[in-house]
């Protein structure tokens, strides 16, 4: 059958790194293409690249053996392409009408056509079998059926290719039984879909060919009948099992020092765990299973709806109510995004480490800058800030610098209890082995470490005990020392591969 | 393959840009934006002392320190809530004059401390309504302080009934706002003593610390462990106490107090904190950047009287100012962050 | 394997009582009509004269309404105009100035879209935050019209055309009303009927996905700016005509009833979220509310405190503002409570909030 949709070569590079790398695909009329790969393979990259959001630097998007001009995303939709993203693009106040069809509402003499507007959005909401109420704002709907609404909105564009970038994420297991359901029966009507997904056993269920990227490569294309779950894990992974033993730890947990129980907030559903004196405890999964949301409601940056955390300190038991109570307990947090939550980039270094340690280095509210500028100079070297100038703004420091700045802030106080989510995302290979070695010496001075990382070889380097989390739970739980990455891409994966 | 290589390219290919560290430019719209405040204070007075009959009088000088030290008092404290990102407090208006009339209305009843306090009791009450409102239910700070002008204007007018207030001629006020040290009123001493004052709690305490910082970045600032509520309560406070110091400034001068005296404070403080190179979105700025707005706009405004401009033509002035220091700001922000 | 053919999601058969309870729901002018009804029963009670007087509360309700309507247009947008009064004031100026009455009209008003134009300028195009950027209008345009009128009020050359002007046209119905009526239609089918005009909406509420779908972001600020400076010149048309004279300072009390009309009647101050209706709801609490004071004899100054109060808190009661603070008290209260054994695989999605 005759290709709908092909991309021919396509390379894409971010700053001299290669998102994407010489990567063809092409489906056909009627086919459900998987497209998998771990956090960060250049799936997203490439989707983008075919919907005209993004630009390559070579190769080519055709559909039906036209090519499709560059980086214009309405020549993609007009040419039939039409993604649904994995954030949700809708307009909260705007009817689920209405923002079927937003930009292109139809109009009379500039009035909007309501009855047409709604005619065609209840057509477009039967043809993939959803019954919503149209006339309802947006903001008074649940996230799945926002997500219904988004697929009915690519829907309505007529396309002749259908990309959806991780659907499921936030539906329940019947909803998401009816979202494949309904694709099956789209693609049985001529539609090309690709679909892409961490999930293997959706991936099985629903696809006809799967295509996997790793490091941006294309590594494996097969027809679904002719593989199988594990060796498509193994292919994602693309590693084999490797363990430096000289690079891990002798751990030596000793009491538990942060105990939460029952932790229920939005996007986590009723999760215990403890942290250990000199453990590391590993959070892994996949973006979007609930992991930093879990972080978060444990040390209080964010509300959360049930749920209790204690932190013990010399047998002194304490609960954190806020995030001012953990932090007075001995609590560091080192955040997902540093540019929005770690760092005043406009500040100088001084400054940052200055901010959660003003208490300790201030004389009554007044502040020593002679005594501050040693103190940082000396964090900025445990560190290994490059180069070691305090008096620079943190925004002009590369990311890994950036990142050390982050963690340099919270060495002062002997943090009992460290919350480090994603610490090596974005840095440079060089400084993430010293951000690496850091977290494993803040473990050896007997500190609790919680690290939340969707960075594989990582996850295993420095855990001690990993938990993986999906949909909001903790799916299972490995010792850090025996696990390897197939076992926590499975979990992760929803394919229970191991037994946990 | 040995075991760190694979996990050395994963590392390589999941990054996103490495940028080398950025080095400031030279000349340019942000030198511009940074600098171009001492080169026109400067080409301003030097074309006043030229050009302008009457300007370099010791008189008309202090007329100038006059006028701007109670202007410029409100704008060092003011200075507090436009770092810490929350544009302008707008109730200065009503602030300034109730704290002129408590001064005067009370003292001639009761006398100074009992004046003094009921100030600061005023005082305290618009800077927590302010700062509650704003830092707790996180609305917006130019709707708040247009609110809270009109509620205290109004309750101003009510208690006072509109009339005028006058003190005794030889009282302790009327002798302070009389007095000069050399051509230098006193008036003009206290705001350069409260410039100092703010500019050490800006810099050096860590309450000033957390208020920029806070401007900078809001969540970094609560995640470094502060109740950022507090931060802008503290900012309205420090505002409402400049405002209340500047009222008695300008009761002290007049010797006289009433609702409508301070007209038009919110807008030229704002004035001179932006034409001094605070960034209206918050995070930059400085109270002795503030202190040298207050000049240019004080010699500016001197200037236009001089020059028998009317009082319509200077408040287009101040308006065409703040729009042209509003816009550098903005194109040099956006030149920064190429 | 059987095929579902379609899934049921937030789709209701409702009973007639149901969907009362659901047209309710989602509106999003409750708390204007929660005050203006507690104000409806207390005049009711205190001061029937507003009932009985209505052409003079009609009249009230149109002149805080007028400006009220062209501004939560902007407000839509999650932008503010500060400029609104200062339009009003320098319009009616203009209007004076000009011998002509239809020249002066045509005149005033195309004053008042150039003002939205250079607002728009500056928020749009020059990039620099609302709130500052009208405020400067504010304060150029209070200028401007002192310098016009040399400082005192100007009388209207045609003052007979004024004077016919404030005579009920329809009924008990004055042009102001009228016009007010026609306005409020115009803007309310602009937003809720066209294209563009409900394009303003997406432009407030995510102008990211604005963006994507083709919206032209920019010339929909411009066409808000545009409103709201082309209905604020209208009202000072319309003052100057009623008063046959203009006050370069009129309007002093017109930003501030503007604001707590459009914020009390639903509209978010950061966009996307309100309406036109509530608005009016807004600005005839307001309105009836400042009628009944008048008539109970309470001063100007007082009417003030009133009008200050329900704009704070109008501005501070906001429903995303409220959640905000009430689920962090909720927070810090459930980590207190001891909770009992967590269930076990409980395979609940997290509900979230619609």
């Amino acid at each position: 059958m005759a290709a709908v949709v092909e991309a021919k070569s396509i390379t894409k590079a971010f700053g001299g790194v290669k998102a994407v790398d010489d990567v063809s695909v092409s489906v056909s009329a009627g086919e459900i293409h998987a497209v998998v790969g771990e956090n960060g393979a250049g799936k997203s990259t490439l989707m983008r690249i075919l919907s005209g959001i993004e630009f390559q630097d070579t190769g080519q998007v055709l559909v039906d053996g036209q090519e499709i001009e560059k980086s214009n995303p309405k020549a993609a939709i007009d040419a039939g392409i039409s993604l649904v993203h994995q954030e949700l693009s809708l307009v909260p106040e705007m009817t689920v009408a209405e923002n079927i069809y937003l930009g292109g509402f139809p109009t009379k003499a500039g009035f909007t056509k309501q009855n047409e507007m709604k005619q065609f959005a209840l057509e477009t909401l039967k043809e993939i079998g959803v019954e919503v109420d149209i006339d309802e704002r947006i903001s008074r709907l649940s996230v799945a059926l926002r997500q219904f609404v988004e697929i009915a909105r690519a829907i309505a564009r007529k396309p002749k290719v259908l990309i959806l970038d991780e659907p499921t994420a936030s539906l329940t297991p019947a909803e998401t039984d009816y979202l494949l359901s309904m694709l099956e029966r789209l693609a049985k009507q001529g539609l090309a879909i690709i679909y892409i997904s961490h999930r293997i056993p959706e991936v099985f269920r629903l696809c006809h060919n799967v295509t996997i990227l790793r490091d941006g490569k294309l590594v494996y294309v097969s027809e679904i009948k002719k593989t199988t779950p594990q060796e498509v894990i193994n292919q994602m992974v693309g590693r084999e099992l490797k363990m430096d033993l000289g690079s891990r730890r002798d751990a030596k947990p000793g009491e538990v020092v942060m105990s939460a129980k029952g932790i229920r907030a939005p996007g986590v559903n009723n999760i215990s765990l403890d942290v250990r004196a000199g453990e590391i405890v590993g959070l892994g999964g996949l973006v979007g299973a609930g992991r930093t949301e879990l972080v978060r409601a444990i040390i209080g940056a964010d509300n959360k709806t049930a749920g209790n955390v204690t932190i013990t300190l010399d047998g002194k038991e304490q609960q954190i109510t806020s995030y001012m109570s953990a932090m007075r307990n001995g609590v560091a947090y080192v955040p997902e995004e540093r540019r929005v939550d770690g760092l005043a980039m406009t500040m100088t270094v001084n400054d940052n480490v200055y901010l959660p340690n003003r208490k300790d280095l201030a004389n009554n509210g007044i502040i020593n800058p002679g005594k501050v500028a040693k103190v940082a100079k000396a964090l900025a070297d445990k560190v290994g800030l490059r180069p070691p100038e305090i008096k620079r703004e943190a925004g002009q420091y590369s990311g890994g610098n950036q990142q050390k700045i982050v963690i340099a802030k919270w060495l002062h106080k002997n943090p009992k209890f460290v919350v480090l989510d994603e610490p090596t995302r974005g840095v440079d290979v060089g400084a993430k082995a010293e951000i690496h070695r850091l977290v494993k010496a803040l473990a050896d001075q007997g500190t609790a470490v919680l690290v939340v990382s969707s960075d594989l070889p990582e996850l295993l380097e420095l855990s001690d005990v990993i938990h993986v989390v999906r949909d909001g739970q903790i799916m299972g739980t490995l010792d850090g020392a025996k696990a390897d990455e197939k076992q926590v891409m499975g979990l992760a994966a929803g394919e229970n591969l191991v037994e946990a | 393959m040995t075991n760190k290589d694979p996990i050395t390219q994963i590392n390589a290919m999941a990054q996103t840009t490495e940028e080398p560290p950025k080095e400031k430019k030279g000349l340019g719209i942000e030198w511009f934006a940074e600098n171009g405040i001492f080169i026109f204070t400067a080409l301003l007075i030097v074309f006043a002392a030229i050009f302008v009959n009457g300007f370099a009088s010791l008189q008309n000088i202090t007329d100038v320190f006059h006028r701007a030290a109670p202007i410029g008092i409100v704008a060092v404290g003011m200075t507090f809530v436009v770092i810490s990102g929350n544009y302008l407090d707008l109730s200065v208006v009503a602030q300034v004059a109730t704290a002129a009339v408590i001064m005067i209305a009370v003292s001639n009843e009761y006398g100074y401390i009992p004046a003094i306090l009921a100030a600061m009791l005023a005082a305290a009450v618009y800077g927590i309504i302010n700062g509650v409102a704003v830092g707790y239910f996180k609305a917006n700070a130019v709707i708040v302080t247009l609110s809270t002008t009109y509620i205290g204007l109004g309750m101003l007018r009510f208690f006072s009934g509109g009339s005028i207030f006058f003190g005794p001629p030889d009282g302790a006020l009327a002798q302070f706002g009389a007095g000069k040290l050399g051509p230098i009123p006193y008036s003009a001493i206290v705001l350069v003593i409260m410039t100092i004052i703010l500019a050490f709690v800006l810099n050096r305490t860590n309450f000033g610390f957390t208020v920029r910082s806070f401007g900078v970045n809001e969540k970094a600032t609560r995640l470094g462990g502060t109740n950022t509520g507090m931060v802008i309560i503290g900012a309205f406070l420090v505002t409402a106490f400049s405002a209340m110091i500047a009222g008695f400034v300008l009761a002290a001068f007049s010797n006289t107090a009433v609702s409508a005296m301070s007209t038009g404070y919110d807008f030229e403080a704002l004035a001179a904190i932006i034409v001094g190179g605070t960034s209206v979105f918050g995070g930059k700025g400085s109270v002795a950047r503030t202190l040298l707005g207050v000049v240019f706009v004080s010699v500016l405004a001197n200037v236009l009287v001089l020059l028998n401009i009317g009082f319509g033509f200077q408040q287009m002035a101040l308006g065409l100012l703040i729009a042209l220091a509003v816009t550098v700001d903005a194109l040099a922000r956006r030149a920064g962050k190429k | 394997m059987t095929q579902q053919e379609s899934i049921k999601l937030g789709a209701q058969d409702l009973t007639t009582w149901g969907k009362v309870k659901l047209a309710i729901a989602r509106r999003t002018e409750g708390r204007g009509v929660a005050l203006l009804a507690i104000i409806l029963v207390i005049a009711a009670l205190t001061e029937p004269l507003v009932f009985t007087a209505y052409q003079i509360t009609l009249g009230r309700v149109a002149l805080v309404g007028l400006v009220a309507l062209g501004l939560t247009v902007v407000i839509l947008m999650g932008q503010l105009d500060l400029s609104v009064a200062s339009t009003l004031a320098a319009s009616g100026v203009i209007l004076a100035l000009i011998p002509d009455l239809t020249l002066g009209i045509i005149a005033a008003l195309s004053f008042g879209l150039l003002v939205g134009v250079v607002n728009a300028f500056g928020v749009a195009i020059i990039g620099i935050n609302s709130f500052i950027w009208t405020l400067g209008m504010l304060f150029f345009l209070r200028g401007l019209a002192l310098v016009l009128s040399d400082e005192a009020p100007v009388k209207l050359t045609n003052a007979d055309a004024g004077i016919a002007f404030g005579q009920p046209l329809i009924g008990p119905l004055t042009p102001r009303v009228l016009l007010f009526i026609l306005v409020f239609i115009l803007i309310q089918l602009f937003v809720s009927r066209v294209k563009a005009g409900r394009e303003f909406y997406a432009v407030g509420g995510n102008p990211q996905a604005a963006k994507d779908a083709g919206i032209p972001v920019k010339l929909r600020i411009f066409t808000g700016f545009m409103i709201s400076g082309f209905v604020s010149a209208l009202a000072g048309v319309v003052n100057t005509l009623e008063r046959t004279a203009a006050d370069p300072i009129a309007g002093s009390t017109v930003l501030l009833a503007s604001f707590a009309a459009a914020i009390i009647g639903g509209n978010y101050l950061k966009g996307g979220r309100g309406s036109i209706v509530g608005t009016l709801i807004g600005a005839a609490a307001l309105g009836v509310l400042q009628v009944a004071l008048t008539i109970s004899g309470v001063q100007v100054p007082v009417q003030q405190i009133f009008i200050g109060l329900v704009l704070l808190l109008a501005v501070t009661t906001d429903p995303n503002n409220l959640r905000a603070v009430i689920s962090s008290i909720r927070s810090a209260r459930s980590s207190r409570v001891k909770i009992q054994e967590p269930a076990p695989e409980s395979k609940n999605q997290p509900q979230v909030d619609g």
